[in-house]
């Protein structure tokens, strides 16, 4: 009985996983209208950082209006990332761009640590390097955008560090990830 | 009393039974088709005045438990009444065994003074009614699993050509604190011991081959690092500190190298180091992710993970750096590579769904599937070549597992809870 339902549980994770790779598309196409500037400009008010980690259009929709520098360095948004890629897509350039603007203005003074981080599935050690990967493309973004190598580190915590618990594609979308964390 | 004055007699048969098996190599107890042995283990004896059945069970219960999951025998524990003439068999004592259907017996004799444990073991060829092994130890009583593994490896030495490595242990990664730390354990779950203490993740472990060191990569300076240290001792010594990753660290056959991924120039690629951490030594050139080194046992070659090719795969080069060929072929996702002893097979970790454990030559011919009920990860092999080591989820939990070579006799053996995952095998005790 028990062992049934086990078999039961991997058959769904193997049809979860395939499922996944087909509704990849689907997932990075219905973040892409959240993100455009625009839409971002007209929304105001700062929010915490919690949602912002959790809620990646609540995020996008929220950095913009934030003017206190305390705010900025809260506000830097989270870049998110396809299963096992570290090339960035449309979504995590735009945050990207926004993330390069509070650093060249209000966060001119400080440095940002980029952490990359990855969902529970691929193995932990590879997720290391992948990890590092992510963190290192969004840094070269970032120096393409104009802000100084010297201000900008990277560290990698594989799949360590999830910043939501769950095993769906609901939860791995959100845990595939750079954070953006301002040291001192 | 009677049991010192015979100790110089039983280390006189101990050196000439070693001749013996010197010279014919296997000792040949087949049994009838394709059977496994029956082995009969009788707890041992009690020799003096302190008589403790718990202490001879515990240490026939161990024995049992190896001697199955060698795979050569079906043992079992059987109690038996205490013969006159000690531990040595007339040619009468073998009936009752021979006719309940045994092949082997083992049976000891154990002497507790204070903590001082002595204990005598010997194992016996019903069908050809000859003592084919004695074997005496004298340490603490909590050594007394290990004198039970040592005469199990001493067993599978004389059956099957080959010493077990029972004796040998399997330090791996627990959360059980809430943070990940190095733990050990015996083979077989037993004499579980926290070895770090450092409050944050703690992983990927690897134990020098003389057994006496680990490396380790841990963030307990911010920064993925990979450290040193004595299993005797709580000094952990950073030996590589480079800017980025420093993971996966793996000793060389040898102990004079550690193979390791750094991600200081860019990628993640694959370096040696010297022990102390000095000479880094770049052996991978790609635009990808290059991780997992495992060192064949001549130390000629490594196997490793790299996605060079897009998702990541298995490929085996020289030690140098040179002749780099892709292993795996089938399935679009795998890692964990792990040299067996002979230097034959490959095991690593194939995603599908969840993660299966599979062996493969070294040519890449006769890839089989070993596991397949939940999710397993990172299998390594024993010394002796018998048994795999590895991490497994499944019935709510994520747990150390061994299972033979075959993938039969998957067994959960770590008691700590959270999540148990890395584990690999200390060489035996000698």
């Amino acid at each position: 009985m028990r062992k049934e339902g086990k078999g039961l549980v991997v058959a769904l994770g193997l049809v979860a996983l395939m499922a996944a790779g087909c509704a990849k598309e689907e997932v990075v196409k219905k973040d892409e209208p959240v993100v455009p500037q625009q839409t971002v400009k007209q929304q105001e008010p700062a929010k915490p950082v919690e949602p912002a980690k959790v809620e990646p259009a609540k995020t996008e929709a929220t950095q913009e209006g934030a003017t206190a520098k305390a705010s900025a360095a809260n506000a830097l948004e989270t870049v998110y990332f396809d299963f096992d890629k570290s090339d960035l897509r449309q979504d995590a350039r735009d945050a990207l761009a926004k993330n390069a603007e509070a650093l060249l203005k209000q966060l001119a003074n400080d440095k940002v640590k980029i952490e990359g981080n990855c969902d529970e599935r691929g193995s932990d050690e590879y997720n290391l390097a992948l990890g590092d990967r992510r963190a290192k493309s969004a840094a070269k973004y970032l120096e393409t955008l104009g802000v100084k190598a010297d201000r900008i580190t990277t560290i990698s915590y594989g799949k360590e560090k999830p910043a939501v618990q769950g095993h769906d594609e609901a939860a791995w979308a959100k845990n595939r990830r750079d954070d953006f964390v301002i040291v001192k | 009393m009677r049991f010192l004055p015979r100790l110089a007699l039983l280390l006189l048969l101990c050196c000439s039974l070693a001749t013996v098996a010197c010279a014919d190599g296997v000792v040949e107890v087949t049994a009838p088709g394709n059977r496994l042995l029956k082995l009969a283990v009788v707890p041992a004896q009690p020799q003096g005045a302190t008589v403790q059945p718990d202490l001879a069970n515990e240490m026939a219960d161990a024995q049992v438990f190896d001697l199955n999951m060698s795979g050569l025998f079906a043992a079992e524990r059987r109690d038996a009444a205490p013969l006159p003439q000690g531990l040595g068999l007339s040619v009468i004592d073998y009936i009752p065994w021979l006719t309940a259907g045994y092949d082997l017996l083992i049976r000891g004799e154990y002497e507790l003074r204070g903590d001082e444990l002595t204990v005598e073991f010997r194992l016996f060829d019903v069908l050809n009614k000859k003592q084919l092994l004695v074997k005496r130890y004298l340490g603490k009583r909590s050594d007394l699993r290990r004198f039970s593994h040592a005469f199990s490896d001493e067993v599978l030495g004389v059956m099957a050509g080959a010493k077990g490595a029972f004796t040998s242990r399997v330090v791996y990664v627990s959360s059980q604190t809430g943070h990940k730390e190095i733990y050990i354990m015996d083979w077989d779950g037993f004499n579980t011991r926290q070895i770090t203490r450092n409050n944050t993740i703690t992983i990927s472990p690897d134990v020098s081959p003389d057994g006496r060191e680990i490396i380790f990569t841990s963030y307990k300076r911010g920064n993925p690092d990979l450290y040193k240290r004595a299993l005797s001792s709580s000094v952990e010594v950073p030996i590589s500190t480079r800017r980025g990753l420093n993971i996966t660290g793996a000793w060389s056959p040898d102990g004079s190298k550690i193979a390791l991924s750094l991600s200081k120039d860019g990628n993640t690629e694959i370096y040696t180091i010297n022990r102390d951490g000095s000479a880094p030594n770049r052996l991978t050139v790609s635009h990808s992710a290059n991780v997992s080194p495992s060192w064949s046992p001549d130390g000629s070659k490594i196997a490793f993970v790299s996605d060079r090719l897009g998702r990541p795969q298995i490929f085996i080069m020289d030690a140098d750096g040179g002749n780099v060929r892709r292993l795996t072929t089938n399935g679009s996702y795998n890692v964990n590579p792990s040299w067996s002893p002979k230097g034959d097979k490959i095991a690593y970790a194939r995603m599908m769904g969840g993660f299966q454990i599979f062996t493969i030559n070294t040519d890449g011919s006769d890839d089989t599937q070993l596991t397949s009920e939940g999710s397993n990860e990172r299998p390594r092999w024993s010394p002796d070549g018998r048994l795999i080591v590895f991490s497994s989820q499944r019935n709510g939990g994520q747990a150390i597992y061994v299972m033979r070579a075959d993938g039969s006799g998957q067994t959960k053996v770590s008691h700590t809870g959270g999540q148990n995952i890395h584990p690999v095998w200390t060489p035996r005790w000698e």
